[in-house]
């Protein structure tokens, strides 16, 4: 075996063993935001008793989003806070963590808050993970430890997958045995993709 | 037992192989499309200012007795618009909806008693075409049950299911050819352990600490 075939084989390996759970993360993410509505028949979300408190103050700050994390400081609720409504003498905003959903509403009147959770299982959890950081809130998107975290492994996988997929074709080219089978199967793959994309765009 | 075991060698390295040069394109496009989610900043794929802007006015024929469903096909068929239908508003003299395809996306306003059919439409380039194909799923959240309603919607979610069910394939069969091989055993249970580990924590603990 050449030493480039060998390096290509072992980082192909060890790449591909890394980043096979986040895979399977992203995987069953997709499985689960397509068939939603199945998941919600077989595995409910689990909304936990509402939780209703009073703040000695609203901890107000320069923006919504410093408020919102405030408050969550105040109330010992750690994730990321999703967006941030604000309306007529209230202040709203859901705080995630994967699995779990909470939404904090305020009476910017009277203190009051109220706290109220679903929890949401591991495969929604996958699901989330699939979708974040994403496109969404830009301003506000990374506001939590785990996301910012999130957002370097979400990009890692990204970049890894190409590596993945271009160091797997090394390898293969160099596999003669299975050369000519795998050539039809590329070109059957990339006759199916490309078949569909035009089917879509044009239609 | 021995040959039994080798054979499972044998066909997993085949079904690794071949599943992967079979969605070799398909890994590559969700894969940039992830990115490009994730990194709106990125001025050479930039598409919402490219965006293209139009307005279009159609003369509809507006059958009695319709209900709204009935109704959105004809005016498509008439208008010779297809796509995945969205944001249906109904009022007693006009009927709005949203026509989605990747990249592609029709806002169009019926008023039923004048029988016009103004369609405002955004139209993306190839790099709005790329990331809207990687979300394009015809889910809608507040009617989880009902699933797209577009034939081409359809196939391309079941084809990202298929894609994902692949992804699963190549995973469990990546970790089959290595444990047999035993090539970089040592250092390969080290970053499995570690991706799992990391992973574990972000779908399974995370949210109990």
């Amino acid at each position: 075996m050449t030493p480039f075939r060998t390096v290509i084989r072992n980082l192909h390996i060890l790449t591909g063993l890394f980043i096979s759970p986040f895979i399977l993360i992203y995987s069953f993410g997709v499985l689960t935001f397509n068939n939603e509505g199945l998941l919600n028949r077989l595995s409910p979300v689990k909304r936990l008793p509402e939780i209703k408190t009073k703040l000695d103050t609203i901890p107000y700050g320069e923006t919504d989003l410093a408020v919102a994390k405030a408050v969550c400081k105040k109330l010992d609720i750690i994730g990321e806070v999703d967006f941030i409504s604000r309306w007529k003498g209230h202040l709203s905003f859901p705080v995630n963590k994967p699995g779990l959903r909470t939404i904090i509403n305020i009476n910017t009147i009277n203190d009051s808050v109220s706290v109220s959770r679903e929890q949401l299982g591991s495969l929604r959890a996958m699901s989330y993970l699939h979708q974040m950081p994403g496109p969404h809130n830009e301003n506000i998107r990374g506001n939590s430890t785990f996301l910012k975290f999130w957002r370097v492994m979400s990009n890692a996988v990204g970049y890894f997958l190409l590596f993945l997929a271009t160091s797997g074709v090394l390898i293969w080219l160099l596999l003669k045995s299975e050369r000519k089978m795998g050539v039809f199967v590329l070109i059957l793959g990339s006759v199916t993709l490309t078949c569909l994309i035009l089917l879509i765009l044009n239609s | 037992m021995g040959k039994g075991f080798k054979s499972i060698t044998y066909w997993n390295r085949k079904i690794h192989i071949y599943t992967g040069l079979f969605l070799l394109w398909f890994i590559w496009l969700f894969s940039v499309s992830g990115l490009l989610l994730n990194h709106g900043k990125w001025k050479f794929a930039g598409f919402w200012d490219q965006r293209k802007l139009s307005v279009k006015v159609f003369t509809v024929n507006i059958p009695a007795g319709l209900d709204s469903a009935s109704l959105i096909n004809v005016i498509m068929e008439q208008t010779k618009i297809s796509g995945e239908v969205s944001a249906v508003k109904l009022s007693n003299d006009s009927i709005d909806f949203r026509v989605s395809i990747p990249g592609h996306e029709r806002n169009l306003h019926i008023d039923l008693k004048k029988g016009s059919c103004t369609s405002k439409e955004i139209e993306f380039n190839w790099w709005g075409k790329i990331r809207t194909l990687h979300t394009f799923n015809g889910i809608n959240k507040t009617r989880l049950d009902e699933g797209p309603n577009w034939i081409f919607t359809r196939i391309w979610q079941y084809s990202m299911d298929a894609i994902a069910t692949g992804l699963i394939i190549l995973c469990v069969s990546s970790w089959i050819t290595w444990f047999k091989s035993k090539k970089s055993f040592l250092p390969g249970i080290i970053v499995l352990i570690t991706g799992f580990a990391i992973a574990i924590y972000f779908v399974f603990l995370i949210k109990i600490f």
